[in-house]
Order: structure tokens, then sequence, then C-alpha cells
């Protein structure tokens, strides 16, 4: 009977410990729609935007980038697709299947409301965002991030 | 109590004696029309005994083997013990068991093989654009430059000519 119990507990243990590695498998998607523009008193950036604060200013040079649009999508097939937008622009996100190693396969639309503005494909590397320069906005620039966290 | 076409069968093929056979030919009610249709009828019986003899069976083994196995199954009882006494099914507490510890193989399995590929925190390759393209129509002079940095680690997908819009176009 104790025999019974430990080898049942041994089960389970496995069973949680390979859970949780297969969790860990999993990676999400953070996409967004950043409007970079000079102002007099800029806002610190989103939590997202921290670490890339640096490189979009030496990018960009402007002293404010602001997120109007976001969304966070944990890839779990590899084959997903999903919407960041705002109240004009929206970003199609759409992943595709054969992914590898090296990165996630995503097709990538950029809309203006209903007119598409410009579609690209990439391979997605983990920590290693891409940024695309989109059209000038008022004083601003739209740009579009994507970082596989 | 033998029916009126018995009767008839047994005294065609001359089956009915004594008392029985004086009764059924009394009943008859034409005796020498009867009498023409049993010569008839014998007759008959001759002919076909004569022209059509029974065909000998080729495959008879055959035959009889099937009937054999036919009787055999249908008078088997039914019994949930096996030819050599042990028993077909496992009982429902080692089924159990069974089936646990081939999950836990597979967990294991799993876990090794998670093991072996670990997610880094950082991939070795610069994510890449492989192919973009701007509207013509919306943008008839939008240009493409991409650009890897390896030191600021990122990808910039760099376009210029895209049609200006207005501010409001910034808000969330």
């Amino acid at each position: 009977m104790q025999r019974r119990s430990v080898l049942l507990l041994g089960l389970w243990l496995t069973l949680i410990f390979g859970g949780v590695q297969a969790g860990n498998g999993a990676q999400t998607v953070w996409s967004g729609l950043v409007i970079a523009n000079n102002v007099a008193k800029p806002e610190p950036p989103s939590p997202e935007l921290i670490y890339l604060e640096e490189t979009l200013k030496d990018w960009f040079g402007y002293n404010q980038y602001k997120v109007i649009g976001q969304s966070r999508k944990v890839l779990v097939t590899g084959s997903e697709d999903w919407l960041a937008q705002s109240k004009y622009f929206s970003l199609h996100i759409d992943s595709k299947e054969g992914n590898d190693k090296t990165g996630y396969r995503v097709n990538l639309k950029l809309f203006q409301e209903s007119n598409l503005l410009l579609e690209w494909e990439a391979k997605l590397s983990k920590e290693r965002p891409i940024i695309v320069k989109g059209p000038q906005v008022g004083d601003g620039q739209l740009l579009l991030l994507l970082v596989v966290q | 109590m033998k029916t009126f076409e018995e009767k008839w069968t047994a005294w065609i093929d001359d089956e009915l004696t004594g008392h029985d056979l004086a009764e059924f030919e009394a009943s008859l009610p034409d005796l020498a029309a009867a009498e023409a249709e049993k010569r008839d009828a014998q007759k008959l019986g001759a002919f076909l005994k004569e022209h059509l003899p029974c065909r000998a069976m080729g495959n008879e083994e055959f035959f009889h083997h099937q009937l054999r196995e036919r009787i055999a199954s249908e008078t088997a009882v039914p019994t949930s013990q096996g030819a050599g006494g042990g028993r077909v099914w496992w009982p429902i507490g080692r089924l159990v068991w069974v089936g646990a510890t081939a999950l836990a193989i597979f967990a294991g399995v799993t876990f090794f093989v998670m093991r072996e590929n670990p997610a880094t925190d950082q991939s070795q390759y610069l994510s890449q654009i492989l192919n973009a393209r701007v509207d013509p129509v919306v943008s008839p002079n939008a240009t493409i430059t991409m650009f890897e940095s390896k030191e600021d680690k990122v990808t910039v997908l760099w376009t210029e000519g895209l049609r200006s819009l207005p501010s409001e176009y910034a808000s969330k």
C-alpha cells in the first residue's frame, strides 16, 4: 500500500513538472502601435517600451513614444492570427505554420481604417524586436513594434 | 390423428395397411379416379428415380466440417475463461496502474525532450523582414528600406513617402 502511494505521488509530480516545462515553451508576442513625437514635457514610456526607448530615440529622434494600441498574444499552436488596433489604425498579424528555432514566421498588414497601407512578412526572433516606420501623423510618426517576449 | 394429406401420401406410397387402408379407401368419393391418380404418381416417381439419380457431392468433407464448426459454435457456452484457463481481462485496478504508468512515462519523456531544447532568453538571430510592399494606389511614391542592427539588436523597416495623415489619427 505504501509503495503504491509513493508511485502515485511520483506520477503526479512528474505530470505537474512536465506541465510546467511545457508551459514555459509558449511565448508571448507583444505588438504595439506607437505615436512618436516631440513635446515640451514628454511622458515616460509604457513598460513595454522602457528597454527600447534609447534605441527608438537613436533611430527616430523623438522624445516621446506613446502607445495608442497594443495586443499581447500567447502563441500556443504557432498558427494563429490576432489584431492590435487604435481608433484609426489596425495591425493584423498572422502567424504561419513552419516556425522553427530561429523564430516565428508572421504576415503583417497595417490598415488605416479599411485602407491597406503596408504589408510585410517577417521572421520574429525572441527578444529581437521589429520596428516599422509608418506614415507621418500630424507632427509625429506612427511606429509599429513587434517583440517576442 | 393423421390429416387427409398424410393419409393420401401414405396410400400413394402403399404404406397404409389393414383397418387404416380400408377406412381411407372408404372415405374416398371416387376410388377408381383415385386409383388412376395413384398409378400416375407411382409412374412419375419411378420415372424420376430412373432419370434423375442423386448426384454425389464432390466436397462432402468440407461441408461436414463447416456444419460441425457451426454446430459447435452455436452450442458453446460463452465464458470469460480462455482456452488455457487464464483470465482474458485484467482487473480494473491493474488497468488503472498500467494507464498511470504509461502517462508517467509519457510525461517523463516530454520533460527530457523539453530539457534538450531549453528556451533561451534571447535568440542569437535577429528578426528578419522577408518581404514588404506598400499599396501603390494609396502611396504611389513610397519606398521601403530594411535595416538589421546587430548593435541595437533590432530590425527596422523604414518607409518613406507614405501619405501623411492629420493629427487626429494619433488617438487611441
